[in-house]
């Protein structure tokens, strides 16, 4: 039962940390208008740049943390992970039950959040780089006392960033492996189909900007149209063709097992670092 | 210099083939405003759904293809290749050089376009699969007489489907090498099968697969970055993403696409 919702026309959102993730998430918000930019805020110390980057949004850029605190309803831990326990503290006392805390710090667990701030109601995001240019892949998980409804705003003010899931924490280290680091293996796949391009003859260029297209055309279709990836490459695959000599090689050198141990591997040292 | 510049304001565009191609481009072009449907036309023998297909787009469907070729402006060939012959050389007749024709059979060349239908101002172009979804990766090729003007126009009408570039015919072979999206079905595929194996229930990880993908290919088209410089911005020191790179590059994950890329290249010349 929840005592003190978050009132969904006015409520005021702030972040904690005015760096690159804040600022997506901010501009997403404001672009996709499921929050207009006054009703957003944060602070600077003294970098002009991210005071700018901010402002030229229509975010309101405060004077400390503590005010950003004061005035808003949801707020956001958006500061680099090894500062949020001094953060939290800090800010501790100006904490009531009508807040909604929320953290994006990679690695922070929701129990060491709720024991720094000594308040349960805490969504703990893990969003992941694309965020940048609006296609982030996102999990949330709820804890302690945050609501079905808390989640559900939540939810729509990363989705105004790309998709988001809710997943038990549990399973934060294999997500971290897979939608985290993820887009590092995609970011070595786009560099070496572009230099398999000129290798068969293309100028640099041409081979760089067909192969990015066809990685996000592929995606858009898995993510589209419903469809298993293994029936839409069988769509594909004419007999005899070009596109299944191109899967043979890829099969005989084992690339799927590959891209396996990247996830586990990662998944693995996510867990050693926690 | 053209004499007879396709009229920017009132052509008609005609299909002949009113296959799964001929829908995505309609449809593209139509959605993104580039031309009114009831400027697009195409014919069916006989299969409702096709019909239907078309006509709940707002397309006009005519009686037959010679019917198409006499209406449109520019004319698309999206039958299969090994009808195109055939097509070309019974429309050969109803022809003039104030048509444009384009064709986006797969394989079958500019010299052989223009020998069966005696018309030399053509426009090869080659989109793949995820022209359904908007997000095309096309190549075109002018022929012959077609003009500067006609390849904007085709420019425009294929950009409503996903991106364009020009490129020489002769690089259409390894242009087919690369372009394909089944490696990154596959790549997907295997993604989702990593998050399983380290505990994700597995519609969660083909969820965060594709999202992932979709979203790291975003980055790359939309920042202007090296993918290099990309991977260098977010892998940090002794962290997990760097972990996971080295295992790909341990076992020679990029040789492997390129092994792909030039293996489906040399295909494609050897079926040309």
């Amino acid at each position: 039962m929840d005592a003190f919702p978050i009132p969904a026309e006015s409520f005021i959102l702030g972040f904690i940390g005015a760096g690159k993730m804040a600022e997506s998430i901010a501009k997403g918000v404001a672009k996709s208008g499921v929050l207009p930019p006054d009703r957003i805020c944060t602070a600077v110390h003294s970098n002009l740049k991210r005071r700018d980057a901010f402002e030229s949004i229509g975010v309101k850029v405060l004077s400390d943390n503590n005010a950003v605190v004061e005035y808003s309803d949801v707020v956001v831990f958006s500061v680099k992970p090894q500062v949020v326990k001094d953060v939290a503290m800090q800010i501790r006392p100006l904490l009531s039950r009508k807040k909604l805390l929320v953290s994006v710090a990679a690695g922070v667990k929701l129990k060491d959040l709720q024991e720094w701030t000594g308040h349960s109601r805490f969504i703990r995001v893990m969003p992941n780089t694309p965020s940048a240019v609006g296609e982030a892949a996102t999990v949330m998980s709820l804890g302690g006392t945050a609501t079905e409804e808390d989640g559900e705003l939540i939810g729509k003010l990363f989705g105004s960033v790309g998709k988001i899931w809710r997943a038990d924490e549990k399973l934060f280290d294999a997500i971290t492996g897979l939608s985290g680091s993820g887009p590092a293996y995609i970011f070595l796949a786009i560099e070496a189909l572009a230099d398999g391009g000129v290798a068969a003859g293309l100028p640099r260029e041409l081979a760089l900007g067909l192969a990015s297209q066809t990685v996000l055309g592929a995606a858009s279709m898995v993510t589209k149209s419903g469809k298993h990836p293994g029936q839409l490459k069988d769509d594909v695959a004419s007999p005899g063709g070009t596109t299944i000599a191109g899967i043979h090689e890829l099969e005989k050198s084992g690339f799927r097992g590959i891209l396996m141990n990247a996830v586990v591997a990662a998944a693995k040292r996510s867990r050693e670092l926690s």
